[in-house]
């Protein structure tokens, strides 16, 4: 296991559920993991709103001063969903090890051109909308756990409205009610709807070594 | 005339007792934290809150200088006070949905809960794309024991999201 491997050089993985439901939802799936690294779960999608996180998996590399080296990403460390998401885990995977190994040194760490290129702000408009619809989920995760889930729904549709990126925000609501009752659709539909285009954002990864034939994708 | 003085007087405080009563309440959630507090008598479709339960909930109080929490102060425009303060009687009232569209910062109402929901400002949300440091956080694990992304600085984190649903 990856943590085993690279835990000896400094190194740590921080695993945290995007879970309403809190440990209720993400309890069983921790537990079975029995994970040795930091499991945590987050009942109000704080990392979701604090990185701009649009999908899970999702993945940040942070370095020894906190400073991120590569922003988020889709992460699959194994390759449970493949056949879904026609994504190898392998070479993510190389890429960690190479960072854990090299640090600074490594070809997967941006430099901070890239990085600012990558973490470039949406316009001012976009940041407002993605900020508003932060506070109507928030607003819609309380009601749902007073017991006002039907209150919570239109709430929960103006943050997807206002965010319609957010695979977080559309695939937590559906699954907290009848989606194809309270939203006429559902995360399988929705899938279809895209055709094949990838709803994550494609990983670009740079070549481990520079001169190498094969092309990684 | 005396009398009549301090039958009035009798007649307001019971007035205000029973308004007091009435008074319905909301529910404030500022920084991630729910408050109850009283609303205002008069029907609005902003949130007026007094400023015992400003500081309650918002721990914002009002200074000649302009609305202010430890350091950080923001004038009220003077020609546009009232829309922000109202005096009635021994309580000062104060317009927080209109000061957080003054501030920019994002809110949401469900009316017939009366919920209120104040979120994060830009400035607050967005420094990291400028600093580069990543946001810190504290989140428990299933035993319920808080740890904080700085508690592991001085090591690499790869830092995973993923969910149930």
């Amino acid at each position: 296991m990856l943590y085993k491997e690279l835990r000896s050089r400094n190194f740590e993985i921080i695993s945290v559920a995007q879970d309403t439901g809190g440990a209720k939802a993400a309890g069983p799936w921790i537990i079975a993991a029995k994970p040795e690294y930091t499991a945590l779960v987050d009942e109000k999608q704080i990392i979701t709103q604090k990185y701009g996180m649009v999908n899970v998996p999702t993945a940040v590399w942070i370095d020894e001063q906190g400073r991120i080296v590569r922003p988020n990403e889709v992460a699959f460390i194994d390759d449970r969903f493949k056949s879904f998401t026609n994504m190898e885990s392998a070479p993510y995977i190389d890429a960690i090890r190479d960072w854990a190994a090299n640090g600074t040194k490594s070809v997967y760490v941006l430099s901070e051109a890239d990085l600012r290129a990558r973490l470039k702000p949406q316009s001012d408009d976009r940041s407002n909308d993605r900020l508003q619809a932060d506070a109507e989920f928030a607003l819609a995760e309380y009601l749902y756990k007073q017991g006002k889930g039907v209150d919570a729904i239109p709430h929960f549709k103006e943050a997807q409205r206002l965010d319609p990126d957010n695979w977080n925000y559309k695939r937590q609501a559906w699954a907290l009610s009848d989606a194809e009752r309270d939203y006429g659709t559902n995360f399988g539909k929705e899938v279809k709807k895209l055709n094949g285009k990838p709803y994550y954002e494609p990983r670009k990864l740079p070549e481990a070594k520079k001169g190498a034939n094969d092309r990684r994708n | 005339m005396i009398k009549y003085l301090v039958l009035l007087a009798i007649v307001s405080a019971s007035v205000v007792v029973a308004r007091a009563a009435d008074q319905d309440t909301r529910v404030v959630i500022y920084d991630g934290i729910a408050t109850v507090v009283s609303s205002a008598p008069e029907a609005s479709s902003d949130l007026w809150i007094t400023t015992g339960d400003l500081l309650r909930a918002t721990r914002f109080v009002i200074k000649p200088q302009g609305v202010c929490r430890d350091e950080l102060c923001f004038p009220l425009p003077k020609n546009r006070k009232a829309e922000f303060v109202s005096k009635k009687g021994a309580t000062t009232w104060f317009n927080l949905s209109e000061f957080a569209k003054l501030i920019r910062q994002p809110v949401v109402a469900d009316q017939k809960n009366g919920v209120w929901y104040f979120g994060a400002r830009a400035s607050e949300q967005n420094g990291y794309l400028a600093s580069l440091e990543a946001p810190n956080f504290t989140l428990p694990d299933l035993n319920g024991k808080l740890h904080s992304l700085a508690d592991f600085r001085g090591k690499k984190v790869l830092l995973v999201t993923w969910a149930s649903w």
